[in-house]
């Protein structure tokens, strides 16, 4: 913006400095070659600090701007901290689970999923429902690392890494590993997840 | 007449010059002001790490298995530190037996975030998602899931990973 408005400035500087050249007649041949030579040394100075200006002015805006700048993952400590502690308190809320307390689990996927994330969940827990009260599966997760990608605004991009505890009763326990991107938004103050994708 | 006009221009030079240096100066120390931005720096940082952690991380589970020798100092030049002096130590060993193997690894960073960032020692912890494609001499392929965690430091030449270590899972 600023870019495209200096070479005009200069532009003009430059007729202005010749288009006085009718006032300067009366004035000796010298004189007026030397004042002429001046204006045109003015002229071009003039020119060469707006350049210059112009030209700091874009790189400052592109600098500010850069891809990244507005990201706030870890420039923000408080608000990375934040959203790393509310998801990870969300998906071991989400995906941790009892026969006998169903519905606790529901009740807080209810409240943290939003958008597709809530969509595939129920459609999920749908299935694994009835598995579950039948074969006395439960389910432990455990955050094991987390770290935000993106945040900005009110939405932000996380990948977190998580280990699973499943254990049907009367067998034993197996533990695995489970890497989810997650997609989360800030919603009335809290944060919720809008996409899971396995990782 | 003409020494009125001749001031008058004189002035109107003086105040367009004026007006341009300070429009310069104004420039400048916006440009200034806005590079030495702590939080637009650390951003910078942040993205570079990132940025070169998924790189080296591709490199360092990759492997060619026809040309292991190659592939082993592309390892090197992505490590620095701990990791590059054991790769060093490891490497004619390590080279031998993949040879032997001949298998091929392609990796593809999925996904990576920056979890620790200290700008001013240069250093920084990356944890990364990694999809290999193993490829056997006979030509049959498997796809591995993993996931790391990386430390990185940036000694002047550019981030480079000072370590790089498989996040297991939590024994019982």
């Amino acid at each position: 913006m600023i870019a495209g408005l200096k070479p005009r400035r200069a532009a003009q500087a430059g007729t202005a400095a010749t288009g006085r050249d009718a006032d300067t007649e009366e004035q000796p041949a010298r004189g007026r070659r030397a004042g002429r030579k001046g204006r045109t040394l003015l002229a071009l100075v003039l020119a060469a600090l707006l350049l210059t200006g112009g030209t700091l002015l874009v790189l400052a805006d592109r600098t500010a701007h850069a891809p990244g700048a507005a990201n706030q993952a870890l420039t923000d400590g408080e608000q990375t901290r934040r959203v790393i502690a509310d998801i990870s308190d969300a998906l071991t809320t989400v995906f941790t689970y009892t026969p006998d307390d169903l519905a606790t689990t529901e009740r807080r996927a209810h409240d943290v999923l939003r958008g597709k994330a809530a969509e595939d969940y129920r459609a999920l827990f749908g299935k694994l429902r009835r598995q579950v009260t039948k074969q006395k599966l439960s389910l432990t997760t455990r955050v094991v690392r987390a770290g935000a990608v993106e945040l900005t605004g009110g939405k932000a991009r996380l990948l977190v890494f998580l280990d699973q505890r499943a254990k049907r009763e009367g067998a034993k326990a197996t533990t695995a590993a489970a890497q989810l991107s997650i997609t989360a938004r800030l919603d009335d103050g809290h944060w919720t997840i809008t996409d899971i994708k396995a990782r | 007449m003409t020494d009125t006009g001749a001031v008058r221009r004189r002035s109107a030079w003086s105040a367009a010059l004026l007006a341009g240096s300070l429009f310069c100066g104004f420039a400048g120390w916006t440009y200034a002001h806005t590079r030495a931005d702590d939080d637009l720096a650390y951003a910078r940082d942040r993205d570079s790490a990132l940025d070169a952690a998924r790189r080296h991380i591709a490199v360092l589970n990759t492997m060619d298995g026809q040309h292991v020798r190659t592939s082993l100092r592309a390892w090197t030049k992505a490590a620095d530190g701990p990791l590059a002096d054991e790769l060093r130590r490891t490497g004619d060993d390590s080279a031998k037996v993949l040879e032997q193997e001949g298998t091929s690894t392609r990796a593809t960073v999925t996904d990576a975030a920056v979890t620790a960032l200290d700008s001013r020692a240069g250093t920084a912890k990356v944890i990364a998602t990694v999809r290999v494609e193993v490829t056997a001499r006979t030509g049959k392929s498997t796809t591995d899931r993993k996931r790391f965690e990386a430390g990185l430091d940036d000694n002047g030449a550019g981030w480079k990973l000072s370590s790089l270590s498989a996040v297991p899972v939590a024994a019982e």
